[in-house]
């Protein structure tokens, strides 16, 4: 079975080549993955990001090996998924169930560390994970975010080189959120490969290098964050604008939002705007800045909707 | 298989009490309130006495209750998620349902030993000791037949709830499969086909060697082969039904 992909330790942490993965429901085909293709190298953090709906756990699904492509190829530090999680390179944290209610926090991390043949030592998994102060607590009585640092414990027992996250971070408040982020950061400083899947923009530009965009089963994005905010060709243009004055109409612009003070336009040609601002009209103290990475994502998940 | 992963899953099951009461103090008491208090309890069967074959009835019992809890549990504990984290370990579906059998046979252990102890400090005898060991030792193994009907309801049902009640049916069976009280007639016809009455006929043939308790009638006996029939039928039917049910599980997702 694995004649064909002998381990390789310099192949990529993620190879997916023209991933396809459909459902058939009693309706309906849905066709969650649409031909993915993607390579994420050893070592960094990259995102997944997109809508509900977009893929993003389908993908992930097919990275896990619990579920095959129906075409195409996904191979994990250069093993079949199966073989990789088998072999203790992925852990992962998902996004639903997985923890037995009744067990407390300790136990669960004890049993399923018994089922591998080298684990990390039970105390370090829940020290780095941030769940050893709440160890002896049961499951059920734990908080959502505590849970989540519970998974995150498990996903470190195989000592992997992967770590998968399908929104870890869903339902946490602000501060478990930046907590559980500082552990992740200790371990990627360790040459762990994160790949988590969100959809928070925010999350993804604070903590990611790169950052890979679905929408609708397919690769929309896949670059930095720079290079995510630099696709939005739209710009900022703001201004006072003297009270009482009407504001007239400009070509190819429109208000986006209107303070007491200050009008800002939104618009594809800052230069012409600006122009005809100074030169035609009272409005002064002007400001231009490029679109943020709100809009760049809003454009590049709405492109496809319009296209339909 | 791993000793630690078991020996914390029996102890997670010896900790909810409810259940324990059902499955090891329950039948102690039904032991007494059917043999050990009876008239009848001194009657002769051909290797003991009437008492030690309500005795192996009712951890008969205890034991299907223990086994159909574990499994069925098992069912309703995969499919809620610890599935997909085991998923993520070398434990295969194989090392997990390896697992479980172990954590039910051992979990069935309780009330078999503890039948047997109220059974041997009251009224109980058999005539020879290999014949306690060995019924204490069937109890335990025929009680496998119902793991693969807790798993088919638990994978059919999908919640504790309805779990729940599948144990509960479980005295519906019981008492058709001529466990509780001893049928006649046509009553005990039926009886031949539901899924206990072979299991039980196998425990209790040290007790009885064949021969079919009734209350008052003629005599009538059972061949082992019938018994054995029964129980593997029996198996093969809610094992199947296991399949099924696990295949649409899956299928769905």
């Amino acid at each position: 079975m694995n004649t064909t992909h002998p381990p390789q330790p310099h192949s990529p942490a993620i190879q997916v080549q023209d991933a396809v993965k459909t459902f058939r429901t009693r309706s309906e085909t849905v066709r969650a993955v649409q031909g993915v293709s993607l390579e994420i190298p050893r070592g960094g953090v990259v995102a997944l990001l997109g809508p509900n709906g977009a893929g993003k756990t389908t993908l992930l699904d097919m990275v896990l090996g619990m579920s095959e492509p129906t075409s195409g190829a996904v191979s994990v530090c250069g093993e079949r998924p199966r073989a990789a999680v088998a072999h203790g390179k992925v852990g992962a944290v998902q996004q639903v169930g997985g923890l037995l209610a009744d067990l407390s926090v300790r136990e669960t991390v004890t049993m399923i560390a018994s089922l591998y043949p080298d684990p990390l030592p039970v105390d370090e998994a829940l020290e780095r994970a941030g769940a050893a102060s709440f160890a002896r607590r049961k499951v059920a009585k734990c908080s959502g975010g505590q849970q989540q640092r519970v998974r995150f414990a498990l996903a470190l027992l195989p000592h992997p080189e992967l770590l998968v996250l399908d929104e870890p971070t869903a339902g946490m408040d602000v501060q478990s959120r930046t907590e559980f982020w500082d552990a992740m950061r200790a371990e990627t400083e360790r040459g762990l490969t994160v790949v988590f899947a969100t959809h928070y923009l925010q999350e993804a530009e604070d903590i990611a290098e790169r950052i890979v965009l679905m929408d609708a089963g397919r690769v929309t994005f896949d670059g930095s964050v720079d290079e995510l905010r630099s696709t939005s060709r739209h710009h900022t243009v703001s201004f006072v604008w003297p009270g009482g004055e009407p504001l007239p109409e400009f070509a190819g612009a429109t208000v986006s939002r209107r303070s007491e003070s200050r009008v800002h336009l939104r618009t594809e040609d800052a230069d012409a705007l600006a122009r005809e601002l100074l030169t035609r009209t009272p409005a002064s103290a002007l400001e231009i800045s490029r679109g943020g990475l709100d809009e760049a994502f809003a454009a590049l998940i709405h492109r496809d909707d319009a296209a339909a | 298989m791993s000793l630690t992963y078991t020996a914390h899953d029996v102890r997670r099951n010896l900790r909810s009490i409810p259940n324990l009461v059902f499955v090891a103090l329950l039948p102690a008491v039904l032991f007494i309130l059917f043999g050990a208090v009876q008239g009848w309890s001194d009657a002769r069967l051909p290797g003991g006495n009437v008492s030690a074959y309500v005795m192996v009835s009712m951890a008969v019992y205890g034991a299907v209750t223990a086994t159909t809890a574990i499994s069925a549990g098992a069912a309703v504990e995969r499919l809620q998620g610890w599935g997909r984290q085991l998923a993520l370990t070398p434990m295969g579906t194989g090392g997990y349902a390896a697992t479980k059998v172990a954590v039910a046979l051992l979990i069935a252990v309780l009330p078999v030993v503890i039948v047997f102890l109220v059974g041997a400090f009251t009224n109980a005898s058999m005539d020879d000791l290999w014949r306690w060991a060995l019924a204490a030792v069937l109890c335990v193994v025929v009680s496998v037949v119902f793991a693969f009907y807790g798993l088919a309801a638990g994978l059919i049902f999908r919640s504790d709830t309805a779990v729940g009640a599948a144990s509960g049916a479980l005295v519906v069976f019981a008492f058709f499969g001529n466990v509780f009280m001893p049928l006649s007639g046509g009553m005990l016809t039926v009886a031949r086909f539901t899924p206990m009455y072979g299991i039980v006929g196998i425990a209790r043939y040290p007790v009885t060697e064949g021969e079919v308790a009734t209350m008052g009638g003629a005599p009538q006996t059972d061949s082992l082969l019938w018994l054995v029939v029964n129980a593997v039928a029996w198996a093969a039917v809610f094992g199947i039904i296991a399949l099924l049910a696990a295949r649409s599980s899956t299928g769905r997702r």
